[in-house]
């Protein structure tokens, strides 16, 4: 429970970042999605019913404070994390470009969801051709990023798990 | 019934979040949405962070952009050096035809009052021997230059034209020891031989201990050679010995012209014949 609350903690810092810090980075219009990361990672290596609300949580902030719509996010970051929880059991993961292969797929998950709750709930015209454009862009960039997020989020867990095996 | 839940836990929550998503989305979508507890508490605990998040990057961003600026103004200044340097190249040249366009006005003005036929000829190479003082110009036979013509500037006799080419005319110059003109002291009319010398200089030769010539005296050309037209100057006396044996003086001369400063030069037709 400690774990998942500050594994929430974490996602709120990257939800953070991710509105305000990472606008900064020389990207375009692309902002890298850090919590499509930790999502993945949830699903991955922290698989728990926390971490399934975590991740709906986290989409949801991410629809409070930017989405048109509410409940986008939610659905996409619940999305993913299924998925990914779903396919881990059959996948051996501890390469870095693994890691990186399912952010990536994880993120085409994602934008076929919001593609396809875009199109029921959202239709706009010409919304397709950026909508792909944007897709694989973010595709890449989390994939890029996923191996140092991917280290940094596994570091801080064996240092909690740490702390807790000492009190 | 409570196995089955628990065994399938993680599954269940993520498939209860995937359809309270798409339960919100509907809602929101129609508008049904009225009541968000969850939406204004997530905002009410994130907007001091937001704030705070936003301030550090507004911070960065303005770092960011200084950086950028400094930047800017060092690719400026790197683009201004240039400018400069490529100015610098430009005065450069602008002087340097400055100088050449005295410096040719002086030989045209000199050469009014040269016999005609006089030749302007640029020094293009130097005495490749030590042994040796001579010059080659760039003008030849082609162009009217003889074998045994004076060689002269503004300044003063520079020397004799000793072979010439089509193209080219080689001079020996007056600080060479074969070289050898007749020349007047100014002050006392007293006629000597300017010649070069190995061990000192140039020497004013063949002048009686009688005669009187001092320090400072300047030479001129006598005419009486057939080479040199008369009254160019040749140089200046700089030190004047009288041995206790022999005839003549031992007098050093200072040439009116140093070739290391020459690059133009007049070839002369003695007499204008």
């Amino acid at each position: 429970m400690k774990l998942s609350l500050s594994f929430f903690v974490v996602g709120i810092m990257l939800m953070l970042l991710q509105t305000t810090f990472l606008h900064l980075l020389p990207l375009g219009p692309v902002v890298p999605d850090l919590i499509l990361v930790l999502c993945v990672y949830w699903g991955l290596y922290h698989p728990t019913v926390g971490a399934a609300l975590g991740s709906f949580l986290l989409g949801y902030s991410v629809d409070v404070v930017s989405s048109p719509i509410l409940g986008l996010n939610a659905f996409a970051m619940s999305l993913v994390f299924l998925a990914v929880y779903l396919s881990s059991r059959s996948i051996w993961l501890h390469h870095p470009v693994v890691s990186s292969i399912v952010v990536l797929l994880a993120s085409l998950v994602k934008g076929a969801a919001l593609i396809l709750v875009w199109t029921v709930f959202l239709s706009v015209d010409g919304f397709w051709t950026g909508a792909i454009r944007y897709i694989l862009l973010e595709a890449l960039v989390a994939a890029v990023l996923a191996p140092v997020v991917f280290a940094l989020l596994r570091r801080g867990q064996a240092y909690l798990e740490q702390i807790r095996v000492t009190a | 019934m409570f196995a089955f839940l628990r065994k399938n836990q993680i599954l269940l929550s993520s498939c209860f979040c995937l359809l309270l998503s798409l339960y919100i989305l509907t809602a929101a979508a129609r508008g049904q949405l009225r009541n968000d507890p969850i939406g204004p508490l997530l905002l009410w605990v994130m907007r001091p962070l937001q704030i705070a998040a936003q301030a550090t990057t507004n911070w960065i961003d303005e770092i960011q952009n200084s950086y950028s600026m400094l930047a800017g103004y060092k690719s400026e200044n790197e683009k201004l050096r240039n400018r400069i340097q490529q100015l610098e190249v430009e005065r450069n040249q602008l002087l340097e035809a400055q100088a050449t366009n005295r410096r040719l006005q002086e030989l045209l003005e000199f050469r009014s009052h040269l016999p005609s036929g006089t030749v302007t000829a640029s020094i293009i190479a130097n005495s490749g021997s030590s042994w040796f003082k001579s010059c080659l110009l760039d003008k030849g036979s082609a162009d009217g230059v003889r074998k045994g013509m004076a060689v002269v500037t503004p300044l003063g006799v520079v020397g004799q034209v000793v072979a010439v080419t089509a193209r080219t005319a080689k001079v020996l110059l007056l600080a060479d020891p074969n070289n050898g003109v007749d020349v007047l002291v100014q002050r006392t009319r007293v006629r000597g031989i300017v010649s070069g010398s190995l061990d000192n200089g140039t020497i004013l030769k063949y002048v009686k201990r009688s005669e009187d010539i001092q320090e400072g005296d300047r030479l001129v050309t006598s005419g009486f050679d057939g080479v040199f037209p008369k009254g160019i100057v040749v140089g200046t006396v700089i030190k004047v010995r009288k041995q206790t044996l022999g005839l003549f003086q031992h007098v050093e001369v200072m040439p009116a012209v140093s070739l290391a400063r020459t690059e133009e030069v007049l070839i002369v037709k003695a007499d204008g014949n």
